[in-house]
């Protein structure tokens, strides 16, 4: 068994706000694994958890942040109630949500340095390692510039390198494009789709993008009320147009439009991707002559 | 124009030859004129940086121009203050952790049409109103900093609508939302422009620009490259190629259909699905008219 | 208000090689020596000395005559305070009960003087030393490393909370706050919307901050912190150590076995 993450039975509650008050659980029962290699997407409406999901899995919940646990988290064969957070840094490469606070040194060059630097690795190990990830981000040239003059997508690709260059075995990547716009967004998935191609690393994403999410996803995620609701490869999930909108988190267009297609003309359509559905209804067109 | 013609209904906003330059000296808007009237819902469009909320901005007076002019009702905003034009205009911004400051939502909703001078009693109503339009009166005594992301986003634009401006300026406002915050959230703001509210939205998101926006403003490098209904744009696939923007996946989906039949541009599922079933009897897809 | 937080001018030449702890060095003992002397032609020297620096570390002209700039109004300020309220032997000029003696104005021109040389010491330091060396150097003489990481972070994220500044104070003002029709006390109180979504927003950075960090591995016990981009002390930088060390204890024994400098026009009093 090659399960590279295992949740089981996890459940998560901050500590209240003031001392009187109950905890709030934002995880109930979280049931989850992860094989090495695969490319897992996590869905949810707004505040069910993502956040905390990603931050539970290198162990800053609940080290960091107190509060009230139950059941285990398993990286790596790690568990992050008992490892280190450093440690599990080493293994679980975390992207947030803000560019602006998780570039937080004076160059790039330094951003990249900062995690290789606190391992103590040697001058020319780490400009070896500053290479490979900027030339994996295609950054290589912005090397000596200040984050303040980035762009959005060039910022988050510069967060991407920064923790690739630790050479962690997972990437986790919280809503990486939230803040960025279109071209930024673009730049971003085209980094992930390269890493997931060439590197064959575990990624776990969480994203709001579906279109993106249905293109290069081995697995998709939906939570709800603290507990995963639907979960499957996105060919079936999406097909799911009336729950994923129950659940708040809406289905791709082409899935909605497949959705209304087979409800309003009895058709039995189940592309998720432009592509598929440019086929699939060129093909039906065609096919009336 | 000195002498001229005096107004007869002038354009709600209007702006003649716009320019705006950064103190460095940095070009940021080059002649820009379009005219928006009373009761319009307007999306502005562009990558970021094209120049799209350096325009809002010379509406309500945070930023004046370099050169040309900006009109409000027919006449020169010139030197009026931005507390001033904050009665007609209201500017909702990307972050609503900008704006968020009080102790309760009430007290923050309240903040802006205490701000205009008016009675407590109508003060205390507007905000009533704005709490109920919004469904945020579960939430009237709560922080509002402590609230979930949406429910902030929520409180940011009520907190502007409460002034009851006749223009709502929403910059990015379903950025970080999920797709039902968004849902909700431009549902109300739809009832607002069907209300009469003039409508200016910055957005990326072109699903929201085709399913609400009637008129589309495109900006790139500081310049007004189209000016028209949102279909007719939409319909421009070159134009979008040019600057970057992606079409909403139905619309993209109805061009490539366009040899097999798929006549018009796509705005919404529900037209597509029309448009589709009556191809496949066989007739040439029409889209039905929505405003 | 923007406070510059990089000043640094990105070229290549002798002083932007020096090693920053000897710029720094250089900084702390040409301030002090400044401050014994008194003498115009000296000043003015130091001056033309101190352009010449400036001038071989290729910064350009618009910087050091931001320097200027920048120092005129106290220029004018202590030479003008000088000139009335101390003077000294004949008086050239009377009115009302100032009177303005040649002494007086040679002194305040060099108290002026003296002004812009410390300062133009100071940036001919900031100029060529980028923030990152600049806390390495701190951090290599000794300062703890947490502490040169707390400054980096600042150096860091002033310009962002500057931007953020700008940013709530158009969201308030949008909202109909009037900041411009007050003054003193109660301008403060009427911008309390700014300063207190200012707070939360430090607050909101500070928490994802250092969730970043942590995530980054920082915090790891029992391993010694590398440094990738190190300090180099060569040979020139002990010779410029030396040299300076030998000019300042030169110029120190002068001025108190002599007074050499400490008369406005007389060298050796």
């Amino acid at each position: 068994m090659s399960n590279i993450i295992d949740i089981r039975g996890f459940g998560y509650a901050y500590p209240p706000l003031t001392p009187d008050q109950e905890p709030t659980w934002v995880l109930e029962d979280i049931n989850l694994q992860v094989q090495a290699g695969e490319f897992v997407s996590i869905l949810g409406p707004t505040g069910v958890g993502k956040t905390t999901l990603c931050l539970s899995l290198i162990g800053i919940i609940p080290q960091s942040t107190g509060g009230v646990i139950r059941g285990d988290v398993w990286v790596d064969g790690l568990n992050t109630k008992a490892c280190s957070v450093p440690e599990l840094a080493q293994r679980v490469g975390l992207i947030f949500q803000d560019p602006e606070t998780q570039l937080f040194n004076l160059t790039v060059e330094s951003e990249l340095a900062f995690g290789l630097e606190t391992r103590g690795l040697q001058p020319a190990e780490i400009e070896e390692r500053i290479s490979w990830a900027l030339s994996l981000v295609g950054m290589s040239d912005l090397r000596s510039r200040s984050p303040f003059h980035l762009s959005g997508g060039q910022k988050q690709r510069v967060a991407i390198a920064s923790v690739l260059a630790i050479s962690p075995k997972i990437l986790v990547l919280d809503e990486p494009t939230s803040s960025l716009d279109p071209v930024g967004k673009a730049e971003v998935f085209s980094v992930v789709r390269e890493l997931r191609r060439k590197q064959g690393m575990t990624i776990v994403m969480v994203e709001q993008e579906l279109e993106h999410i249905a293109e290069f996803s081995d697995r998709v995620v939906v939570l709800d009320q603290g507990r995963v609701k639907m979960e499957g490869p996105p060919q079936s999930v999406f097909g799911h147009v009336e729950q994923l909108k129950a659940v708040g988190v809406g289905a791709p267009q082409v899935c909605e439009l497949a959705d209304c297609l087979n409800k309003r003309h009895q058709t039995d359509f189940h592309f998720i991707l432009l592509e598929q559905a440019h086929k699939a209804l060129a093909d039906h067109l065609d096919a009336r002559g | 124009m000195p002498g001229g013609e005096p107004p007869v209904n002038p354009p709600l906003l209007e702006t003649r030859n716009l320019e705006f330059e950064y103190p460095d000296g940095q070009a940021a808007l080059g002649g820009i004129s379009l005219r928006i009237e009373r009761g319009e819902f307007i999306a502005l469009i562009g990558q970021n940086g094209s120049g799209k909320t350096t325009l809002a901005k010379h509406f309500n007076g945070l930023l004046r121009p370099t050169r040309g002019q900006v009109l409000l009702n027919g006449e020169e905003v010139g030197e009026r203050s931005v507390g001033d034009l904050a009665r007609t205009i209201g500017y909702v911004f990307q972050n609503p952790d900008h704006q968020i400051f009080s102790a309760t939502t009430r007290e923050e909703i309240a903040f802006g049409p205490a701000n205009l001078g008016l009675k407590e009693s109508e003060v205390a109503q507007r905000t009533q109103q704005a709490m109920d339009d919004f469904d945020l009166t579960p939430y009237a005594n709560l922080q509002p900093a402590l609230l979930s992301f949406g429910l902030r986003r929520k409180v940011s634009v009520a907190a502007v609508y409460a002034m009851r401006t006749q223009v709502l300026i929403l910059d990015e406002p379903s950025a970080g939302l999920d797709w039902r915050g968004a849902e909700e959230l431009m549902r109300r703001v739809a009832d607002l422009n069907r209300q009469g509210h003039t409508i200016l939205l910055i957005t990326h998101d072109m699903r929201l620009v085709a399913a609400h926006a009637a008129r589309c403003l495109l900006l790139r490098a500081g310049s007004l490259l189209a000016d028209g209904p949102t279909r007719q744009i939409l319909g421009k696939a070159e134009l979008l190629r040019q600057t970057d923007m992606q079409a909403p996946q139905i619309t993209e989906l109805g061009h490539r259909l366009a040899s097999r039949g798929m006549s018009s541009t796509m705005l919404s599922v529900a037209e597509f699905c029309t448009a589709y079933g009556e191809l496949k009897t066989g007739g040439e897809a029409r889209h039905a008219s929505r405003r | 208000m923007r406070v510059a937080v990089d000043l640094y001018v990105r070229r290549q030449s002798w002083l932007h090689a020096t090693d920053p702890r000897v710029k720094l060095l250089a900084v702390a003992v040409g301030l002090v020596i400044l401050l014994a002397f008194k003498n115009l032609y000296v000043m003015l020297t130091v001056l033309i000395g101190l352009h010449v620096v400036h001038w071989s570390a290729s910064i350009p002209r618009e910087k050091i005559l931001f320097v200027w700039r920048t120092l005129l109004p106290i220029s004018i300020m202590i030479a003008t305070l000088w000139i009335v309220f101390y003077p000294s032997g004949t008086p050239i000029l009377e009115f009302w009960l100032i009177k303005v003696t040649p002494l007086s104005v040679a002194q305040g021109l060099a108290l002026a003087l003296r002004i812009n040389a410390m300062a133009l010491l100071v940036f001919a330091w900031l100029y060529t030393t980028d923030n990152n060396e600049l806390v390495l150097s701190l951090v290599k003489l000794r300062l703890p490393y947490s502490w040169g990481l707390v400054l980096s972070l600042a150096l860091r994220y002033i310009p962002t909370f500057q931007a953020t500044y700008g940013m709530i104070s158009d969201a308030q003002q949008a909202r109909g706050l009037r900041i411009s029709e007050e003054s003193g006390f109660k301008r403060v109180r009427v911008m309390m919307p700014i300063f207190v979504a200012m707070v939360i927003s430090a607050l909101r950075t500070s928490e994802d901050l250092a969730k970043a960090l942590e995530a980054r591995g920082f915090g790891l016990v029992g391993t010694h912190r590398t440094f990738f981009r190190d300090l180099d002390f060569r040979g020139l930088d002990w010779l410029f150590t030396g040299t300076l060390l030998l000019a300042a204890a030169v110029m120190i024994y002068l001025n108190l076995s002599y007074s050499f400098g400490q008369h406005v026009l007389r060298l050796f009093p």
